[in-house]
């Protein structure tokens, strides 16, 4: 039983979206919010569905015991080049020249294993 | 059913680098938690000196402490800051320094998205802040920035560029951490965590995490609108633009607040209970009560647009009003928990007591403004400021404070020092009163929000007097919360502090039963999880511990109980 509860929360969360949206059907409202809203309910069962693909292929609750072994080391590079992306936007497409590398420098790392560091 | 624990061989922990470079780069989520808290704290003070700023020019009629535009940018970035930098990130932050801790897990599911997150959210901030330091200054069309005052024909300049690419960023940081404090609920339980053991705190954040993956990504469609229209303001010529921002904004707009107070809550629901030392009151009910509390709160978002006369009014105030049977639900399970309970006045305590009564002010008087006839007498006015700072300021930033106290030993191995933190307490309530009570009576007399000053014919001097000099009781107050966090982190430093209990509150769930603080790994041979029994497995351990004696045989152990610990942690 337990198994199933944590998608479950997950999907009967999203259908209790739909019904306050079809309520929402019968006063009216503009059509993009239909699309809005019911492109959220769809997103939540698909995140319901994932959960439970997660859920059928392993266990429930878990005895593995252990932590990552990768660093985080690429995250701020690719978050700065995310900011880069962005200011592009105020100040001009050519910030991308610096954004793009550092956003595959940043993934390239990421994509490493061997910069774990030293185990314990 | 549980799965019997299996040993895993592959575990691989890693020594994360000495000093700053390890902080940076970490996958720990308390270190990854913790950064996140800390960068909202600090963010808390630079709005609140924001905050200090407005009422200074507020206090008497006529005055020009700062000029019309200035005004306009001090309001837009304390109110954005406050939201999409203070209250939401620090609730998320919570979650995860916490959820792995209280579901029994070594880490959190996705640590370097996570990472990625608090990254994007610090970023973003700088972002918004830089806008004050280019001349034609930071944003400046308040925290929702409406169409077509925000495009660039109205709101010239970079400064609301860069809020929209701050405000976007950190909303992206949100949802990462969103995601794997979710996905750590669902998926990463430790054996004998089942659902209906997670304690409260864990529940408000699947709803809370839920609410961010439903709403947060219409935030980020508003901001690509909002952005093309920067770029070609005629977008905006076209009304169904105007009221489509209205709609992708609100409907992220409004399941935040529930995002600023569901974690809140729940922080004052488990000091409630432990400081009564009782279990919490109706656990299945509040739970079931959270959940559809959250998906209510998806359905109410139009009560920002009654006044467009372009929204199903009827309908937005039907679900509006529908909110108060949970709202009345979770009041029931904390008030529920206190009668009877041996109260502990502590300084947690306090602040969840004051929660209480405050949140209470703040929420009725939504139910208000979420009836039409009166939200088009009281709409853009005092009123509104008054309401929302009574849920965002009394209510939820109490629930901080109280989680600040709390959890506070259990992050740094200190304690806070009681008789700063009930001065604090003091300060707090009478400046958060002081300050706000008079603007409801403001806000009804007409003096509308967003005005940089008023004359003295209005007749709105004596409130706004009142109401600045409660600002200042409340700026005294945060200094004593300052000197309180600097002198206990100094003293650890220094060393010469008595040792502490690792779970000097005697509380209930799980993060209270390894070391204060935790070991990267969570739990340790040394510190095992104990049996988990119920949502409150620490308090089960004396009984637990009697049945491992044979005193009660299969009342409350699962089948498939954790096996040794050494064997757990694969070490
Ligand atoms: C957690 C704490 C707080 C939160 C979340 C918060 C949030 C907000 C928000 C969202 C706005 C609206 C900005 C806009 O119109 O776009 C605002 C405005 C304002 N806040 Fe706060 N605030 C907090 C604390 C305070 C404190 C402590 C004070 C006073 C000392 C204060 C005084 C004001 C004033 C004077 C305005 C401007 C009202 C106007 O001109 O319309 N706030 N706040
Ligand atoms: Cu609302």
């Amino acid at each position: 039983m337990n198994k199933h509860l944590a998608y479950g929360v997950v999907a009967f969360w999203g259908l209790l979206n739909g019904l306050s949206l079809s309520v929402l059907a019968i006063y009216g409202e503009a059509s993009m919010v239909y699309w809005l809203w019911g492109g959220v309910v769809a997103l939540l069962e698909l995140v319901a569905f994932t959960v439970w693909l997660s859920s059928w292929r392993g266990s429930d609750q878990h005895a593995n015991y252990r932590v990552t072994a990768r660093t985080g080391a690429p995250a701020l590079p690719a978050a700065i080049a995310v900011l880069l992306a962005g200011l592009s936007f105020a100040y001009g497409f050519w910030l991308l020249i610096v954004s793009l590398p550092l956003l595959a420098i940043a993934l390239g790392m990421a994509a490493m294993p061997g910069l774990a560091g030293k185990d314990v | 059913m549980t799965v019997p624990a299996t040993s895993d061989p592959a575990d691989t922990r890693t020594a994360e680098p000495d000093g700053w470079l390890g902080w940076l780069t970490t996958t720990d989520h308390k270190r990854i938690g913790l950064l996140t808290l800390a960068t909202s704290v600090v963010l808390l003070f630079l709005m609140g000196i924001l905050a200090l700023i407005m009422r200074g020019q507020l206090a008497q009629p006529g005055e020009d402490l700062i000029d019309a535009h200035t005004y306009n940018q001090v309001f837009t970035i304390h109110g954005s800051g406050m939201i999409y930098l203070v209250m939401t990130p620090f609730a998320i932050g919570l979650g995860v320094y916490l959820v792995p801790l209280q579901v029994g897990a070594p880490a959190l599911a996705t640590p370097r998205t996570t990472l990625l997150g608090y990254w994007l959210y610090v970023l973003g901030a700088l972002s918004m802040l830089c806008g004050f330091a280019i001349p034609s200054g930071a944003a400046r069309s308040g925290w929702f920035s409406y169409p077509p005052l925000a495009d660039s024909d109205y709101s010239p300049g970079a400064g609301p560029d860069l809020w929209v690419i701050g405000v976007a960023m950190s909303a992206i940081g949100i949802l990462l951490m969103a995601w794997a404090v979710l996905w750590t609920v669902l998926r990463k339980r430790a054996i004998g965590m089942t659902m209906l053991r997670l304690p409260v705190f864990s529940w408000s954040m699947v709803v809370t995490c839920l609410m961010v993956l439903g709403a947060f990504p219409s935030l980020l469609a508003a901001l690509v609108l909002l952005a093309l229209g920067r770029g070609d303001p005629a977008i905006f010529d076209s009304n169904v633009w105007n009221i489509g921002y209205q709609h992708l904004f609100w409907f992220y707009g409004h399941p935040v607040v529930y995002v600023m107070f569901f974690p809140y809550l729940a922080a004052v629901a488990e000091v409630l209970a432990v400081f009564c030392g009782r279990r919490f009151f109706g656990y299945k009910a509040t739970v079931l009560s959270l959940l559809v509390f959250a998906a209510l709160s998806m359905s109410v978002w139009g009560h920002h647009m009654f006044t467009t006369g372009q929204a199903s009014n009827d309908y937005y105030s039907l679900t509006s009003i529908l909110l108060t049977v949970p709202a009345g639900a979770e009041y029931f399970g904390m008030l529920g928990t206190l009668v009877g309970g041996r109260i502990v006045f502590r300084t947690p305590m306090l602040f969840a007591l004051a929660f209480i009564p405050q949140f209470l002010i703040g929420g009725l008087t939504g139910i208000m403004t979420g009836t039409p006839v009166i939200d088009y007498h009281v709409t853009d006015s005092y009123f509104i400021v008054a309401h929302f700072h009574y849920t965002l300021f009394a209510g939820s930033a109490f629930g901080l404070f109280a989680a600040v106290y709390y959890w506070f030993p259990k992050v740094t191995g200190v304690m806070l020092d009681e008789r700063l933190g009930k001065i604090h307490f003091w300060l707090l309530v009478v400046g958060a009163n002081l300050t706000f009570l008079p603007m409801f009576g403001l806000g009804y007399k007409g003096m509308p929000r967003r005005v940089n000053t008023y004359s003295s014919v209005d007749g709105f001097g004596l409130l706004n007097l009142l109401a600045s000099c409660g600002a200042a009781v409340l700026a005294a107050g945060m200094i004593v919360f300052a000197v309180n966090i600097l002198r206990s982190l100094l003293r650890r430093r220094r060393g010469g502090l008595a040792p502490m209990p690792d779970n000097p509150w005697n509380a209930h769930t799980l993060e209270w039963a390894t070391s204060s603080p935790p070991p990267p790994e969570n739990f340790t041979p040394d510190r095992p999880l104990p049996p988990i029994t119920s949502n409150a497995p620490l308090l089960d351990l004396p009984m637990a511990q009697k049945e491992a004696e044979g005193a009660n045989p299969g009342k409350t152990a699962q089948p498939g109980e954790p096996a040794g610990p050494a064997e757990r942690s694969g070490l």
